[in-house]
């Protein structure tokens, strides 16, 4: 059973990452969903990326001010904008966390 | 014109900072995997069938937890709908590609290679080589998700919680958005996805992350064209 729901929901994913390039109504794709779709990396990366810092994982409920995911998610905030480096930003988070969890 | 090998290497270059966020990720999804209750091979396979992180640690966590099969399927399938929206996004640069390339290139559309692909796209010259460089960062992606997923499985959970590694994949996409935010309608698209991320938390099936991905995506757009009017009386 589990190899048959792995099978059909793979198909349907490959479905889902296929459907645009199959040709099909390429030429009638409107400048409309065109303009909207300049919005779905950010829209989509930001909606995963809220509930990870502000849910706590261990307790699966809001933190805010003794959060120390926030004040990782800010410095990396403020170091993506300031270098635009992947690397550095991801430096920048994973230690302001561990720094504020050796503290705290 | 770039060569066909010099557009592939700049896609695998420009995924190597993404992988921080994948190996993990990779490392966490096989490590969960086994707690779940997946076997070591229907897990690894996992990773190869679906090819998607989020969807993937939905599908075991739920199988694990005794949910009935077609909430697992729908739960997944959610998840995994906004790859049409890359699809349709990245349609007109791959839709005069042979059907092997085509399929090829839709089995690699992920989150990540997406990210660094439109980048490419938008802020480089176009060329006709350039599904190559989606090719080098797909496949960079895709053997790091498999041989993470496999090393997740054989380390099981020697790697400590308090490591918060896990923290490396909003990290990354923080690194992907906050620069891009330029207009107000970006950051009105970026406020309205995470706030509805919020509050669509208590919906079944992870459905947030859709309601938040499409009210976002129609905040955005909705500013925009306000823009575009305005600019268009004065």
């Amino acid at each position: 059973m589990i190899w048959l729901l792995m099978i059909a929901t793979g198909l349907f994913t490959f479905a889902t990452r296929f459907t645009m390039f199959s040709g099909l109504g390429r030429a009638s794709l409107p400048s409309w969903l065109v303009d909207a779709l300049n919005y779905v990396p950010i829209a989509v990366l930001t909606a995963i990326i809220v509930p990870a810092v502000l849910i706590d994982p261990a307790s699966s409920t809001v933190a805010i001010v003794d959060n120390p995911r926030l004040y990782a998610a800010l410095a990396a905030i403020a170091v993506a904008l300031w270098t635009r480096q992947v690397v550095l930003t991801i430096v920048a988070g994973l230690g302001m966390l561990w720094l504020l969890q050796w503290l705290l | 014109m770039r060569s066909a090998k010099t557009e592939f290497w700049a896609g695998v270059v420009a995924e190597m900072p993404l992988m921080l966020g994948v190996i993990p990720f990779g490392l966490v999804f096989g490590v969960l995997g086994i707690a779940s209750g997946l076997s070591p091979l229907e897990t690894i396979l996992l990773s190869s069938i679906l090819f998607g992180g989020a969807s993937q640690v939905v599908f075991a966590q739920l199988w694990g937890a005794g949910v009935p099969w077609m909430v697992v399927g729908g739960s997944v399938c959610v998840i995994n709908l906004r790859h049409v929206l890359y699809s349709a996004s990245l349609a007109r640069y791959v839709t005069h590609l042979p059907l092997g390339w085509r399929v090829l290139l839709a089995y690699l559309l992920t989150d990540e290679a997406y990210a660094v692909t439109i980048q490419r796209l938008r802020t480089e010259p176009s060329g006709p080589n350039q599904h190559y460089f989606l090719l080098g960062s797909g496949l960079l992606l895709w053997a790091g998700w498999q041989i993470t997923t496999i090393a997740g499985v054989l380390i099981g959970e020697t790697i400590p919680d308090s490591w918060s590694l896990s923290f490396a994949i909003p990290l990354t996409f923080i690194a992907i958005v906050a620069p891009i935010l330029k207009d107000r309608a970006d950051l009105t698209a970026a406020l309205t996805a995470g706030l509805l991320a919020m509050i669509g938390q208590p919906l079944p099936w992870k459905l947030w992350l859709i309601l938040a991905a499409v009210g976002g995506i129609l905040a955005g757009w909705l500013v925009h064209q306000h823009g575009k009017t305005k600019q268009g009386v004065a």
